[in-house]
């Protein structure tokens, strides 16, 4: 037997999985949201713009997405035991588990297309799909789906995790600009807490893309935080922490 | 071609701090061609050994080796086929496709793998629970699932944890009859196992382990325990006849069916004595096996 070792041979399970699982019920989704939308919006005089609405459906969604798409990583595998059976054979964690990650951002970057093309068929005047939103989407999911990787390092509540420190930031971000608004300067503490944690405000459908070092700043967190969870996966073994 | 040398593993609890060794200064070598049980008690750190040899643990101090690489290395470059404790396979997904998805990473080539994961099944008689999902499977029936998917692929090392464990006898004797098939001489097949009949029936060497220390190696090629088990004579007959006997145990039972027990040593002449005085013999058995006796031995208890 000539055996396939090949570091992809994974890849189309990986595949199959996320086409039934979290891409599936994206289309479902998205399919439920035309028909709402073409229930309430396509027969008044003055339908919104599908831009502006297609903005304001990824920016209510893309949370949720990527922690669909990304949830669970390797944090479920750790916790109920798999990975005794998976990587007993010759694969390493980290790159079984990076491939998972990327198609999951594969998933998450086609909700846009969807919702776009359920705006087509729900009112007809155009998807709304432009390059930025998937600037958006990218970037999104770079921040939340790296930290939800990170977490799933060490818990199989990693989507949790991610939803508390995206909402943390959320709160600490509607302070920030309160205080702009405002004219006060913002606490130290404060303001340092909202710069340690992750610039998820920088991805927000809605605004411009950020360019410059805010962009840089956002690339760099959301790479660090991958490449930390991945050096975890390679370094740490995966049984440690009291689960041998 | 598997080297512990001097591996500890100690714990640390989360909250106090407090450290516990689960193995202390371990040390063995396994040989291809062998098959070699490990053996002790409950918490007597056999999981941890395994987890160490499989890179899932990395020792305190010393080190594991396999082929000259460190035990991860070794795993991810060339793998191992490993029977969990507890089979851990995802219960959402019916028996061929975990199997199937076993052997993707066992590095099965596309155009073999239904025809591999086929084979195990019928060997292991899952082809009857094919249309089940792993969740749905008894418990035994889930233990030949775990053998299946370790027996899948083309590995130098096998590692075998509680392999019997929710087995029937047939099929724990048919398990018997596969770790036979599975011996190579390119092939290490390590056994941890409670069962001291299944260890002393299967495997070249057996490891006792206790409280996460290596208390001695029994090798089934050597006779040393041979002379350390008694033997159990049941006969019928008068008893006084078996209370004059060199090195037995005082006569115990009933008209017609008198018990002593005496060491290998006196076994022939005690035995001559009995049959030359009248008594006849019912029944001449060794009390226990050599491991168990070993293993009783080395635990203290």
């Amino acid at each position: 037997m000539n055996a396939n070792r090949t570091p992809w041979r994974y890849l189309p399970t990986h595949a199959l999985d996320v086409a039934r699982g979290p891409l599936l019920l994206f289309v479902l989704v998205s399919a439920g949201l035309a028909l709402v939308i073409w229930r309430l919006v396509a027969n008044e005089a003055r339908p919104p713009a599908p831009d502006e609405l297609l903005s304001g459906l990824v920016s209510g969604t893309l949370m949720i997405a990527v922690l669909f798409a990304t949830g669970g990583t390797a944090g479920v595998d750790i916790k109920q035991g798999y990975y005794r059976a998976y990587f007993s054979k010759p694969m390493a964690p980290w790159w079984f588990y990076l491939q998972r990650w990327l198609l999951g951002g594969v998933a998450v970057m086609l909700v846009p297309l969807f919702l776009g093309l359920g705006l087509q068929l729900a009112m007809g005047n155009g998807t709304g799909l432009d390059w930025e939103i998937f600037g958006h989407v990218a970037l999104g999911f770079l921040l939340v789906g790296g930290v939800v990787l990170l977490a799933s390092t060490v818990t199989a509540r990693d989507w949790l995790l991610a939803f508390m420190i995206y909402f943390l930031q959320a709160r600490l971000q509607n302070v920030k600009d309160l205080f702009e608004v405002t004219g006060n300067e913002l606490p130290w503490t404060v303001d340092k807490l909202h710069a340690i944690l992750p610039p998820f405000h920088l991805a927000a459908p809605g605004k411009d893309l950020p360019t410059g070092t805010d962009l840089i700043h956002a690339l760099a967190y959301g790479v660090a935080l991958v490449t930390v969870a991945l050096l975890v996966l390679a370094w740490r073994p995966l049984g440690s922490g009291g689960r041998a | 071609m598997i080297r512990f040398e001097g591996v500890s593993k100690t714990y640390t609890t989360l909250v106090t701090r407090k450290k516990v060794a689960a193995l202390a200064d371990f040390s063995l070598e396994l040989n291809r061609g062998e098959v070699v049980g490990i053996a002790g008690p409950n918490g007597a750190g056999k999981s941890t050994l395994i987890s160490l040899l499989l890179g899932f643990l990395k020792p305190t101090a010393g080190q594991v080796s396999i082929d000259g690489m460190t035990a991860r290395d070794y795993v991810e470059s060339r793998g191992v086929g490993y029977l969990t404790e507890l089979v851990n396979v995802p219960g959402h997904l019916k028996v061929p496709d975990a199997l199937g998805r076993i052997a993707v990473l066992a590095g099965i080539p596309r155009n073999q793998r239904a025809t591999a994961v086929l084979d195990v099944m019928t060997r292991l008689g899952l082809d009857e629970h094919a249309s089940k999902r792993v969740k749905q499977l008894s418990k035994g029936n889930l233990q030949r699932l775990g053998l299946g998917q370790a027996m899948l692929g083309d590995f130098e090392v096998m590692v075998l944890d509680e392999p019997t464990h929710g087995l029937d006898p047939v099929w724990t004797a048919r398990f018997r009859d596969i770790v036979r098939e599975l011996r190579r001489p390119d092939r290490v097949v390590l056994i941890a196992s409670h069962n001291l009949d299944e260890l002393e029936a299967l495997s070249d060497k057996v490891a006792i382990l206790d409280r996460g220390r290596l208390q001695q190696v029994v090798s089934s090629t050597a006779e040393s325990h041979i002379d350390a088990i008694n033997w159990r004579i049941v006969f019928e007959g008068e008893p006084d006849v078996a209370a004059k006997l060199h090195g037995a145990s005082p006569v115990e039972g009933r008209p017609g069916s008198w018990r002593v027990t005496m060491t290998r040593a006196d076994l022939s002449r005690g035995l001559g004595e009995l049959l030359r005085d009248g008594a006849v013999l019912v029944e001449c058995t060794p009390e226990q096996g050599r491991l168990s006796s070993a293993f009783h031995e080395a635990v203290g208890r």
